[in-house]
């Protein structure tokens, strides 16, 4: 096991920069997720410290030992690929046992199958060893390709995406034994995965990727509650948090927020708190886009006071419950609701925010300003850290 | 008015051709299926249960081996495809690709003879309502996945069907591009207001779209209701099983009566659930069943709670929500909690359950046992 | 259930094919027989025949048949080995790579069997003797790579296509070197594709003619052009000569028969499969 260093990693595929001086540290026994859109360089970064790919400028090191001329071989690295790269012509089993059979790790035989029989367990594949990949299904070859990682007592474990192909049920059940997996082999862990609730979960931290740059590095707690910016806040949270441009105004013992919806002005104030409020003085902020999540957006179908009207859009479920999607003009407002309420189109729903879970975003850098109760959630961050 | 009929409905396949002997099974079996006038109704199971046969029964693509199909009043058994007067969106887009998108939608009406004007004028109606005016110059190839997809239900409903039949129309896309097609897909659906036949292998699809689900199993219709019924009122473990996600906790239990209150216990636990009064009627000393409870009607007790106190096996924090799961024997049990507590594994909690929202099945046939009603 | 109709149409389609099958091998048929016949009965066009082995005993025990064979085989045989070993490299090389003009290389490649081998042969032939590769088996293997190369390396480099990169990356992380990697876990993978190419490609030298014919005189002599030896300038031995097509066609053939299978699914296996 090993700690991760990369420092300042570029890598570029002809024109495009897929890394952009990526710097992270990861520590020993860590486990690691790389979070961020398709496309966003992830897997590039895998590749790099894997050897399969070689980047043009940066150091990678494992244990402060600089790696980046050593060939994969040599790394004493696992990998799991995303589309699976089974041997196609070896058994379940071979495959599995292929790194251990090499000239550079060579186990005994009867080591290799107490260790494959182990991880055949694990992923709940032991009825499969004698299969030809070519006869197993998406999800199972996903189980194979980790088994064959999980044979190893590698530097650091690299997966990519290695719970996308499975179907729900399953994909949640493996997420909860994964986690608790690598804290028994006690291995660093980099993880890809472009699943918010994968990364939430598993990740010891949290690094988020777009365009080839590291956003911002942070326990789950840290980035979901203190979002560096609207980017990052919109890709933590299913469904996406609600972000919409307000105006600041003062009145007597505190400050209003006013934002139009269908056209009209609605105006509500800002309950106090004491960061909150000397932020907006201190910077004088007159205009701030607020996030607020679609967990504390209140509904109701009978106009109440305090609740101001918007349109059904569409009401959906995502599972254990549901999604009102409400419209409001130029924007649209996400909020949760339990599942199996009758809900038709178009009809009127009244909302009201609860402001006082609200992150406050600057209205044109996009960055994170302030957010309500913003001691208690770096305390809660600091406590998960320390855990 | 019914918008579509079956009426015992029956599929069996002749493998009596083939070399090897297959069992004889029936695809689908005694079918029975009313849907009203302009309503969605949800085919849903896992693959190879019978809902694409059931559906292209009803479009006529397959021999009836025993039943009747109406639509609206008219028997349609005998009659080819085309002259049922429904609207096809498949799966695969299956479009004409030397045409553009207006050629396309034109095409059926075209095949017709219908008048060039009119023609026209009935595709510059539906392109707005389809979102499609501004690419009816482009060529399929063009298109992207969603817009293919309307393409093809505009395409679909040009005729103005008497019954739209959809089947996996979003298998192709995937995550957010499906969720936004999903929406979509109900809108367009709800304001054009045609009784429309869907099938799926997805639960939230159905969940979503459908005013009325059939969840099908092994050619059985196991539940025909809307999203509300079959999910907080499931006939059986197999749909209470299948709807809802994480799926519903359901364990075998012993009841066993304690001076004058019966608890739900459980093999190899210390966990024991106060059976709600309601189920008095039915159930005795010793009595064997399995219970269902959804993750979200598990709850965490406070200080003064009267629950069982349980170890946590696994916690999750997936940011909006968290995932408790608990060792119930050998089964593990989830709750899923909103509260911004983290706990982690070996803290000790309450447990208490939401006894009104607790199903009972029987542990053989996966029936569910009812209370007796008054 | 087969309706009337149905089986009329597969009555007329059987029909069909016997006659195509009788217009394709007809020439094969009358080619054997002829082989079989004494000289003086060869140009009879009844059945009916006394069927004799002297022709037979003629070319295959009384003339140089077997060193003609010989040649064939190693000329062929060693054009196709040539073939593989640099071929097999190429089509990885264009498989894998990017570099400029790739695929304006892999055309050109390709390009080799578009010309009319008789264009080529004569600016080769003044080359060959200048070189001192006329009439030898190092310059026949050289000109048949014309006609092997270009296959091998088009139908293996869609096998190393179809294969995706990353099972060499996760052999790699398995620590194993590339050539490990290269016959542990790719040749394996391509061997249909290689087998059956290189049987093509083997079948494609042995029946070249025009190459030997010119290129080649004395020294080294394959069938196909020794066959002509039958046409003498005073006396042609169509029996003989039909002897001597009909064994040096066997190779082929039985090869064709032996791989049937194996060929139709390895050419097309890898353009198919996704």
């Amino acid at each position: 096991m090993a700690r991760i260093q990369l420092e300042n990693v570029r890598k570029a595929f002809g024109k495009v920069q897929a890394l952009d001086g990526i710097s992270i540290d990861v520590k020993d026994k860590e486990f690691f997720v790389l979070f961020g859109p398709a496309g966003a360089g992830k897997t590039t970064i895998l590749n790099c410290i894997a050897g399969i790919a070689m980047p043009e400028e940066g150091l990678i090191k494992f244990d402060g030992e600089i790696k980046n001329l050593i060939d994969p071989a040599h790394r004493n690295v696992a990998m799991v690929f995303e589309n699976y790269a089974l041997y196609p012509q070896m058994t379940v089993y071979d495959n599995m046992a292929s790194a251990l059979r090499s000239k550079l790790y060579k186990t005994p035989e009867d080591e290799i199958r107490e260790r494959i029989m182990w991880a055949a367990k694990t992923m709940k594949m032991e009825n499969l060893l004698e299969r030809l990949p070519s006869q197993l299904s998406n999800g199972q070859k996903q189980r194979v390709a980790m088994g064959r990682a999980l044979v190893r007592t590698p530097n650091v474990f690299l997966m990519d995406e290695p719970l996308a192909h499975l179907d729900a049920k399953l994909r949640n059940s493996m997420r909860t034994e994964l986690k608790e997996m690598q804290a028994n082999l006690g291995s660093t862990c980099i993880y890809v995965t472009h699943d918010f609730m994968e990364a939430m979960a598993l990740g010891d931290r949290i690094a988020i990727i777009n365009e080839g740059k590291i956003v911002q590095i942070g326990t789950g707690d840290e980035i979901y509650y203190m979002p560096c910016n609207e980017f990052t806040a919109q890709l933590m949270g299913d469904p996406q948090i609600n972000i919409f441009d307000a105006r600041i105004g003062e009145v007597a013992g505190g400050f209003t927020a006013t934002f139009p919806v269908n056209g009209e002005e609605i105006t509500v104030s800002l309950p106090e708190d004491g960061r909150v409020y000397s932020t907006i003085k201190e910077k004088g902020l007159e205009h701030v886009d607020i996030g607020i999540r679609p967990q504390n957006v209140k509904y109701s179908f009978e106009a109440k006071e305090g609740y101001f009207k918007a349109t059904v859009y569409s009401y959906e479920s995502i599972g254990n419950k549901s999604v009102i999607v409400a419209e409001c003009g130029d924007y649209q407002l996400r909020m949760i609701a339990p599942n199996g309420l009758s809900v038709a189109i178009d009809s009127d729903v009244y909302i009201r925010f609860e402001l006082d879970r609200s992150i406050f975003f600057d209205s044109v850098t996009k960055e994170y300003i302030v957010r309500y109760d913003e001691q208690t959630f770096i305390d809660l961050a600091k406590s998960e850290e320390e855990k | 008015m019914a918008g579509l009929t079956l009426n015992h409905l029956y599929k069996r396949y002749d493998n009596s051709g083939k070399k090897k002997k297959i069992k004889n099974d029936f695809a689908v079996q005694d079918l029975n299926l009313v849907c009203e006038q302009g309503e969605f109704v949800a085919l849903l199971g896992p693959s190879g249960c019978g809902k694409t046969t059931t559906l292209r029964m009803i479009a006529g693509l397959e021999d009836i081996t025993d039943g009747e199909i109406y639509i609206g009043e008219r028997l349609v058994n005998k009659l080819q495809p085309k002259d049922r007067n429904i609207g096809l969106a498949f799966e695969d887009y299956a479009m004409y690709p030397p045409l553009n998108v207006y050629g396309n939608v034109a095409f059926n009406l075209r095949a017709k003879g219908v008048d060039k004007d009119e023609i026209d004028k009935k595709v510059r109606e539906i392109a707005p309502l389809m979102q499609i005016d501004d690419l009816l110059e482009k060529m399929p190839v063009k298109l992207s996945g969603g817009q293919k997809q309307r393409v093809n239900i505009a395409r679909a409903i040009i005729r103005e069907p008497e019954l739209l039949l959809m089947d996996e129309p979003l298998s192709h896309l995937d995550g957010k591009a499906r969720q936004a097609m999903r929406t979509e897909i109900k809108r367009l659906i709800n304001k054009i207001k045609c009784t429309t036949v869907y099938v799926t292998h997805d639960q939230l699809e159905a969940m979503s779209l459908a005013d009325k689900i059939a969840i099908i199993n092994f050619g059985v219709l196991q539940q025909f209701g809307t999203p509300t019924e079959v999910y907080d009122d499931p006939a059986n473990e197999f749909v209470a099983s299948f709807i809802g996600e994480p799926p519903m906790n359901i364990l075998e239990t012993t009841i066993i009566k304690k001076e004058d209150t019966f608890f739900f216990t459980f093999d190899n636990s210390n966990l024991q659930i106060a059976v709600p009064k309601r189920y008095y009627s039915v159930v005795k000393d010793g009595f064997r069943c399995k219970m269902g409870v959804r993750p979200m009607d598990v709850l965490i007790g406070g200080p003064d709670s009267q629950g069982t106190p349980e170890e946590i096996a696994t916690f999750e924090n997936l940011g909006d929500e968290r995932r408790i799961g608990i060792h119930v024997g050998d089964v593990l049990m989830m709750l899923i909690t909103e509260d911004e507590k983290r706990y982690k594994r070996g803290d000790i909690i309450k447990l208490e359950v939401r006894g009104e929202k607790t199903h009972l099945f029987d542990i053989e046939t996966g029936d569910r046992i009812r209370e007796k009603k008054e | 259930m087969k309706t009337g109709k149905q089986k009329a149409l597969n009555i007329l389609m059987n029909v069909l094919l016997i006659i195509y099958a009788v217009f394709a091998l007809f020439p094969l048929i009358w080619m054997v027989m002829i082989s079989f016949k004494s000289d003086t009965e060869v140009f009879t066009t009844t059945f009916a025949f006394h069927p004799t082995l002297a022709n037979y005993k003629e070319v295959l025990l009384r003339s140089d048949y077997g060193r003609y064979i010989l040649d064939s085989v190693i000329v062929s045989g060693g054009a196709v080995l040539v073939s593989i070993i640099v071929g097999v490299p190429a089509a990885y090389a264009l498989a894998r790579y990017n570099f400029p003009r790739k695929e304006d290389l892999a055309f050109q490649i390709l390009s080799y069997k578009f010309a009319p081998e008789i264009l080529v042969v004569l600016p080769l032939f003044m080359i060959y003797q200048k070189l001192g590769l006329y009439d030898s088996y190092l310059g026949l293997i050289w000109v048949y790579q014309l006609i092997s190369l270009p296959l091998l390396i088009w139908v293996v480099r869609g096998y190393f296509e179809d294969i995706s990169v990353e099972i060499e990356y996760a052999a790699q992380v398995d620590g194993y070197s590339w050539y490990q990697i290269f016959f542990k876990m790719l040749v394996p993978l391509i061997k249909p594709g290689l087998v059956s190419s290189a049987l093509l490609a083997f079948i494609f030298a042995w029946n070249s003619f025009t190459f030997p014919l010119i290129l080649s005189s004395n020294k080294v002599y394959p069938v196909t052009v020794a066959i002509m030896k039958y046409l003498g300038t005073d006396s042609a031995h169509y029996g003989q000569l039909a002897v001597a097509s009909t064994v040096s066609a066997l190779p082929a053939v039985i090869f064709a028969l032996c791989i049937q299978k194996h060929l139709v699914r390895g050419l097309s296996f890898g353009a198919v499969k996704g």
